[in-house]
C-alpha cells in the first residue's frame, strides 16, 4: 500500500541577517526523509530545536522548503494549487502546542469551528447542531457554544481545537505537542481521544513531542530528530525495546520510571554539553562532540540512516 | 455576572437600556444574534459601566452628544438661513452686538420667506449682517458632515495598507510603507492646501455632470440649490482630508499587525485554509480594533479641527457657506471690538474638539482590558472600604 505521506530529503534554511547581507543559515531541517502509513501515528521525537516543528509546517505547507518534496498521497504538496491545494488544506490538518494563543480571542466557539466549514463550503444543513455534535465529540457541549475561548481551561480549548479540525473530516493531521501546555491529568484525556479519533475516523497522525512516554503510547512508528537529522527510525516497539543509536539510547535512559529499585540498577547513559549550534553543525556525525562512543570515522564523515533489521533504520557507524 | 457585582446607578441603567435596545434591534433583524452574543453583550455593559466612572469621559460624551444632535436638527431650529442678510431689514445689522432686536416687516419679509415679528439676535450678528446663531448651528452640520465624509474613507486607507504591508512584510511592506514616508514628509496641512486649492473646478464639472449626487450633498450639507459651487469647495476639502489622512493609521496598523500575526490563531486560520482577506478582515482587524477606534474618536476633533483651519486660511468653505473656521476667518479683521464674531465659533469649536478628546481617551482606558479592570476594582474597593 502507498504511504499517504512520502518526505523526501526535505530541507529547511532559515537566514540569518547580518547588517547588510545574509550572514549564515539556520539548518533547521537538514534532509529528512520517512513515510507515514495510512491509519497509523508517526512520533517525532527529539529536544527542542531539533527541528520537529519546522517539518510538520512543511508538510502542512505552512513554510516553503529550501529543498525536498513532500507526497500527500501520491501528489507533490509544494505543487499544488488552486483547487487541489484548497483541498489538501480541507484533508491534511494540524493542531498546536498552545491552545491559548491557537484561537482567535474575540471568536465564539461557535464562530471559531463554522469558519473552516465556511471557507471550505461544505454543505451543513443545521449549524448550530453540526457544531454541538462535535462538541459532544470532543467531549464538551451545547453551553459552550457562545462562549469565548478565555472562558475555557487549557484542556478545553484544546478539545475546541480538535473540534475545529474534525470539522472538516481530515484525513491526515501534524499534533504539534498538543498536550505540552496541560496539566498531566488532562493530558491524558486529550491522549484518549486523540486515540479515539484516529480509531473511528480512520485517522493518520504526525505526533511531535518531546515526552517519550507520550510518544510511546500514541505511536505506531517512531523517528527521533537530532540537529536537523534523523537518527533513528523504526516500529515504535522496537526501538524502544532495542534502540540503537547513542542518542536515542540517552534519550530513552532519560525516562523517568516510577519504581527506585528499577532505576537503581538501570544503567543512565549521560549525555554532556548543549546541542550544537544549528547554524554551524559539527562535522561528521552530528552527535560525536555529546556521544559517549566515538570513533575516529565520526569525526570525518557522516553516517547515513539505514536498515539495520528489517524496518529499523539508524544513523551511526557504529550501531550497524 | 455583571448585575451581580456592580451596583448600577441612574447612567447605568440609561447605557445598559441602550445596549438592550441595539441587542434586540439586532435579534429581529437576524433572529438569534442575542442568543449567540450574549458574551459580548455583557462585556459592552460592563465597558459602559467603566466609561461611566468617569467624568471627563460623560462631559466629553454630552458635549459630543450635543453637537451631533445640533448638526442634525440645527438648520430647522435656525432663525433664520445662513445667507440672509439683516441689513435688508436694519442697516446697522452689520456687526450688531448681542442682545440686538431687529424687527422684521412689511413685503420685503415675505419676499425673502421669514416670519414678521421682532428677533433678539442672541449671539450677535457678523460682517455682513447675518445672525451669528443660525450660522453657528448650520457651521454644526457642515462640520459633522465633513468629519463624518473624511473619516469614512481617509483612515480606511490607512488601515487597509498597513493591514497588507505589516501581514506580508518583504517587498510589499517595503513598498507601501516608504510611500507612506513621501506622505509623512510633508506637512499634512500644506499638502491639504494645495488639494484644496486644485480640486474645486474638477469637482464642480462633476457635480455638474451627476445632478443626483449634487443634489444629495446639498441636503447632507443643508445647502440651498444656489450654491452648488461653493458647494464644490467643501467636497474638495474632503478629497483633500482623504488624501493627508491615511499615513498615520498605516503606520500604526502595520505596526499592530507585525505584532498580531505572530499569534498562532493567524498560523492555525492558515492551515485551515482560510483566504488571507479573511485572516486580515476577520482575525488582524478585530483583534487591533480598540487602539484604531481610540485613533478614530481622537481624530473625529482633529479633522474639525484641521477642517476650521484650512477655512480660516480662506481654502476651505467659500462665502456664503456657514463654516466654523470661516466664520472666524470673517471676524477676524473686527476683533478684539466685535469680539462676538470670533468668540462663539471659536467656543463650538472648542467644546466639539474638547469633547472627542475626552471620548477617545477615556475609550483608551475603557477598551483596553488591562486598565479597565484596575477601573472595576477601584469601584469596588471604593464601595467595600
Amino acid at each position: 500500500m502507498m504511504p499517504l505521506v512520502e518526505v523526501r530529503n526535505l530541507k529547511k534554511y532559515f537566514p540569518v541577517k547580518g547588517l547588510l547581507r545574509v550572514k549564515g543559515y539556520v539548518k533547521a531541517v537538514d534532509g529528512v526523509s520517512f513515510n507515514i502509513e495510512r491509519g497509523t501515528t508517526l512520533g517525532l521525537v527529539g529536544e527542542s530545536g531539533s527541528g520537529k516543528t519546522t517539518v510538520g509546517k512543511l508538510i502542512l505547507r505552512l513554510l516553503e522548503p529550501t529543498s525536498g518534496s513532500v507526497y500527500y498521497d501520491g501528489k507533490d504538496v509544494f505543487k499544488l494549487k488552486g483547487k487541489e491545494l484548497k483541498e489538501f488544506r480541507r484533508k491534511a490538518q494540524m493542531v498546536f502546542q498552545d491552545p491559548y494563543s491557537s484561537l482567535n480571542p474575540r471568536m465564539t466557539v461557535f464562530q471559531i469551528i463554522m469558519e473552516p466549514v465556511k471557507v471550505h463550503k461544505i454543505k451543513v444543513s443545521d449549524p448550530e447542531s453540526f457544531v454541538v455534535k462535535l462538541l459532544y465529540r470532543v467531549g464538551l457541549n451545547e453551553t459552550h457554544l457562545y462562549r469565548y475561548p478565555h472562558e475555557f481551561s487549557g484542556g478545553q480549548r484544546q478539545r475546541i481545537a480538535i473540534a475545529r479540525v474534525l470539522a472538516l473530516r481530515p484525513e491526515f493531521i501534524v499534533l504539534d505537542e498538543p498536550t505540552s501546555a496541560l496539566d498531566v491529568s488532562v493530558q491524558a484525556q486529550i491522549l484518549e481521544l486523540l486515540k479515539d479519533l484516529q480509531r473511528d475516523f480512520n485517522l493518520t497522525y504526525l505526533f511531535i513531542s518531546h515526552d517519550l512516554g507520550v510518544v510511546r503510547y500514541m505511536s505506531d512508528y517512531i523517528a527521533v530528530m537530532y540537529l536537523g537529522k534523523i537518527v533513528e527510525y523504526g516500529p515504535a516497539e522496537e526501538v524502544f525495546e532495542k534502540p540503537l543509536h547513542p542518542y536515542t539510547q540517552a534519550l530513552f535512559s532519560a525516562i523517568p520510571i516510577p519504581d527506585p529499585v528499577e532505576t537503581r540498577r538501570r544503567k543512565r547513559i549521560k549525555v554532556s554539553g548543549e546541542p550544537p549550534s544549528p547554524i554551524n553543525p559539527p562535522p561528521g556525525c552530528r552527535f560525536h562532540p555529546r556521544c559517549p562512543i566515538t570513533k575516529d570515522v565520526c569525526r570525518r564523515e557522516e553516517p547515513k540512516l539505514e536498515e539495520v533489521e528489517s524496518g529499523h533504520y539508524v544513523a551511526c557507524w557504529l550501531a550497524r | 455576572m455583571s448585575e451581580e457585582v456592580y451596583e448600577k446607578k441612574l447612567l447605568d441603567k440609561f447605557s445598559d437600556a441602550v445596549i438592550d435596545a441595539f441587542a434586540s434591534l439586532a435579534d429581529k433583524i437576524r433572529p438569534g444574534w442575542k442568543k449567540r452574543n450574549k458574551s459580548r453583550i455583557d462585556e459592552w455593559k460592563l465597558m459602559a459601566y467603566a466609561f461611566n466612572r468617569s467624568p471627563p469621559g460623560i462631559i466629553g460624551a454630552v458635549l459630543i452628544v450635543s453637537f451631533i444632535v445640533l448638526a442634525i436638527v440645527g438648520p430647522y431650529l435656525a432663525p433664520f438661513s445662513y445667507d440672509l442678510q439683516l441689513t435688508f431689514f436694519d442697516p446697522d445689522a452689520k456687526r450688531a452686538p448681542p442682545g440686538t432686536v431687529i424687527e422684521i416687516k412689511g413685503k420685503l419679509a415675505e419676499v425673502l420667506g421669514v416670519k414678521p415679528g421682532n428677533y433678539t439676535l442672541i449671539l450677535g450678528a457678523d460682517d455682513q449682517g447675518r445672525d451669528l446663531l443660525s450660522r453657528l448651528l448650520y457651521g454644526a452640520r457642515t462640520s459633522l458632515v465633513i468629519a463624518i465624509l473624511v473619516m469614512a474613507v481617509g483612515p480606511w486607507i490607512g488601515i487597509i495598507l498597513g493591514l497588507i504591508a505589516g501581514y506580508y512584510g518583504g517587498k510589499i511592506d517595503e513598498l507601501i510603507m516608504r510611500i507612506t514616508d513621501v506622505f509623512l514628509a510633508f506637512p499634512g496641512l500644506i499638502l491639504a492646501i494645495a488639494f484644496s486649492a486644485v480640486l474645486p473646478p474638477r469637482i464642480s464639472v462633476f457635480l455638474d455632470n451627476h445632478p443626483d449626487v449634487r443634489d444629495f450633498f446639498l441636503t447632507l450639507f443643508a445647502l440651498k440649490p444656489q450654491h452648488a459651487g461653493p458647494l464644490a469647495s467643501l467636497l474638495a476639502v474632503v478629497v483633500a482630508l482623504w488624501i493627508v489622512w491615511w499615513p498615520g493609521y498605516a503606520r500604526l496598523v502595520r505596526g499592530m499587525t507585525l505584532s498580531e500575526r505572530e499569534n498562532i490563531y493567524v498560523e492555525a486560520a492558515r492551515a485551515l485554509g482560510v483566504p488571507t482577506r479573511w485572516i486580515l478582515l476577520r482575525h488582524i482587524l478585530p483583534n487591533i480594533l480598540g487602539p484604531i477606534l481610540v485613533y478614530l474618536t481622537l481624530d473625529f476633533g482633529g479633522v474639525i479641527l484641521t477642517e476650521a483651519g484650512l477655512s480660516f486660511l480662506g481654502l476651505g468653505a467659500v462665502p456664503p457657506i456657514a463654516d466654523w473656521g470661516r466664520i472666524i476667518y470673517d471676524g477676524s479683521n473686527y476683533f478684539p471690538k466685535d469680539w462676538w464674531t470670533i468668540l462663539y465659533p471659536g467656543l463650538a469649536i472648542f467644546l466639539t474638539v474638547l469633547g472627542f478628546n475626552l471620548v477617545g481617551d477615556t475609550l483608551r482606558d475603557v477598551l483596553d482590558p488591562k486598565t479597565r479592570r484596575s477601573i472595576e476594582f477601584k469601584v469596588k474597593k471604593k464601595r467595600e472600604g
